[in-house]
């Protein structure tokens, strides 16, 4: 049982190891990667910070922890939003999947797998971008004072990783019926997805009506949540029924992948060649 | 017990069909007209373990989605699928494990990365002992000439290298059923030979079942004595190769030198005249009268030298294709 459980993770590691390697085959690529998302930052933050002027509190954020929750979105961006599954919808598209279907490794393991050290990557440079930011720019960070709070913030990061995760595949698997699939995506990928999870503003600052009707969809569950835990604005019960909510949207997405994908595989046409 | 069966195998595909131009483009936004494109329509054979069977037949065949098939890519419309044993479509570790499909227009490297990067995550994903990957990968490169390429990213290479490359990839794992489509598409004739006499070791060593499709008609009458003829999704014939020539070819050709300038016009009462320019004639017989014709031809014509020869198969098989009736 060892030995298979080893076996099967040296290849996870070796597709680890190539997928990071792509990455550094194309430098100019990988700067202007680094250069957006460093710029996305700094447009956010300087537009708070002009937004605030003089003043210390606005919308019921005071200047700091507003700056703390840019600061955030930096890095959930990076953690739960970086993905390279995103991929997919083109492979299906144009053959290419192909290949990973011939061989013998589950399709959301090698996506899964792919996205992780996306994820770490990213991770690691907004690690160093942002810190540099922050040192220069001596923007307050704020670190959390209650122990459980690390507890929920961990708990709910890793969920909100995998309901992204099966959202975009089930977004992808779309591929397999319309080729225009890239609509689709910019609709719900873009539009959707990063203003409805936090990812330019709190979603608190909305009227309260909007506000319950975001909180009803699975988005808000991937950056505002877990920077609302982070930041200690939320009740221990609030946040564990975030928790839970974002648990039962990942086991509804997963199922939904999965019908899906098993739907659409039947569709696939492995075209080219 | 047949390593691969195929019974009333269908697989239909759903096209929208588009006018050229922009009107036809507006059109089709407003009304997209959809036709059924019947890729393989009811086919059925058993190949057993062991056989290197030539699947041949023009483009569009069905050749390529038949084997897409076999390999558990495609969902049929319709019939029942079984190598080693498996419903190929259920995608099973145990099943991918055992075959391979080496698609020559269709890249399975890793595109950004030197092929070797590719080998050493297909050891890894089909758990291949270091040992046995040692040692088929250095015999793979070698007989293929391989050495110098292997630290130079896929898209650099040039078709031939890259497709020896893909064939490495695809062996590794010494695959019991392998699937060839088109495997020596671009490479020289000298690569050709190679590959060909690859392929036949190949199979002849490890016993494995190979179905290849091929343009070429070198490729298939080297390697393969059955062959699978389809056309239009249909299998128009399925035998020995050696049989097509016996049942479809009713003419033989005669190849005449003359010693003496003649006149073509008598040649003609001979037989049908393919092809002549002083000295040489191309003369096509009905097969029985050939002995006639050619008793003919040396007692009427200052004739140097005389063969009776089997129409080539390649013409054989493009008359199969222009129409001929063959079931």
């Amino acid at each position: 049982m060892n030995l298979w459980v080893f076996a099967s993770m040296k290849k996870y590691f070796q597709l680890s190891k190539l997928t990071l390697q792509e990455y550094f085959v194309y430098r100019l690529n990988f700067v202007l990667w680094r250069f957006r998302s460093f710029v996305f930052f700094l447009t956010l933050l300087f537009f708070w910070l002009a937004i605030y002027g003089d003043r210390t509190a606005l919308l019921g954020y005071e200047r700091a922890k507003m700056l703390a929750y840019v600061v955030g979105v930096a890095f959930l961006r990076s953690f739960v939003l970086g993905s390279r599954s995103a991929d997919l919808a083109g492979q299906i598209r144009s053959g290419e999947l192909t290949k990973i279907l011939l061989c013998p490794i589950g399709m959301f393991s090698f996506w899964l797998t792919r996205d992780v050290v996306d994820k770490l990557l990213n991770l690691f440079f907004t690690f160093l971008e942002i810190g540099i930011a922050v040192y220069f720019l001596r923007i307050p960070f704020y670190f959390p004072q209650r122990t459980e709070t690390y507890l929920f913030f961990a708990l709910l990061l890793v969920l909100a990783l995998f309901l992204y995760f099966f959202v975009s595949f089930f977004l992808s698997a779309f591929a397999f019926w319309t080729e225009e699939i890239w609509a689709t995506r910019w609709l719900f990928g873009i539009i959707f997805l990063e203003f409805f999870a936090g990812a330019y503003f709190p979603i608190d600052v909305l009227p309260g009506w909007l506000q319950g009707m975001i909180n009803l969809t699975p988005f808000p569950y991937l950056v505002f949540f877990p920077l609302k835990i982070w930041l200690e604005q939320l009740s221990a019960a609030t946040a564990i029924k975030g928790i839970l909510i974002c648990g039962l949207w990942l086991i509804i997405f997963y199922r939904l992948a999965n019908l899906l994908w098993q739907k659409g595989a039947k569709n696939y046409g492995a075209f080219g060649g | 017990m047949p390593v691969i069966e195929v019974k009333s195998l269908k697989k239909f595909y759903q096209v929208h069909k588009k006018e050229p131009g922009l009107i036809g483009s507006l059109k089709s936004l407003v009304a997209r007209k959809y036709e059924d494109v019947k890729a393989v329509d009811n086919i059925s054979f058993e190949i057993e373990e062991g056989e290197l069977v030539g699947f041949i037949g023009p483009n569009g065949a069905g050749k390529t989605t038949t084997l897409k098939c076999l390999s558990g890519l495609l969902y049929p419309t319709a019939g029942v699928v079984s190598v080693l044993d498996f419903n190929p479509w259920d995608r099973k570790a145990a099943f991918l494990k055992q075959i391979s499909l080496v698609m020559g227009q269709k890249n399975q490297l890793w595109w950004d990365l030197p092929a070797m990067e590719t080998f050493i995550l297909n050891k890894e994903i089909y758990e291949v002992p270091e040992t046995q990957f040692e040692e088929t990968l250095g015999e793979l490169v070698k007989l293929l000439e391989v050495e110098d390429v292997l630290k130079i990213q896929v898209r650099k290479l040039s078709l031939g290298q890259r497709m020896k490359c893909e064939l490495i990839a695809a062996l590794l794992h010494s695959p019991k059923v392998l699937f060839l489509d088109e495997p020596t598409i671009g490479l020289d004739v000298v690569m050709q030979k190679k590959i060909r006499d690859f392929i036949k070791e190949y199979n002849r060593r490890k016993k494995s079942t190979i179905i290849l499709t091929s343009h070429y008609m070198g490729d298939v009458k080297e390697l393969c004595q059955r062959v699978i003829i389809i056309d239009k999704g249909k299998i128009v014939f399925d035998g020995q190769l050696s049989e097509i020539v016996e049942k479809y070819a009713d003419h033989k050709v005669l190849s005449v030198v003359f010693g003496k300038e003649i006149d073509p016009k008598k040649l003609s009462e001979i037989g049908e005249v393919k092809e002549y320019s002083f000295p040489k004639a191309v003369i096509s017989v009905r097969r029985e009268a050939v002995s006639v014709a050619a008793a003919e031809l040396l007692q009427h014509f200052p004739v140097a030298d005389l063969n009776v020869e089997e129409v080539p198969i390649e013409d054989i098989i493009r008359e199969v294709f222009s129409g001929k009736d063959l079931a």
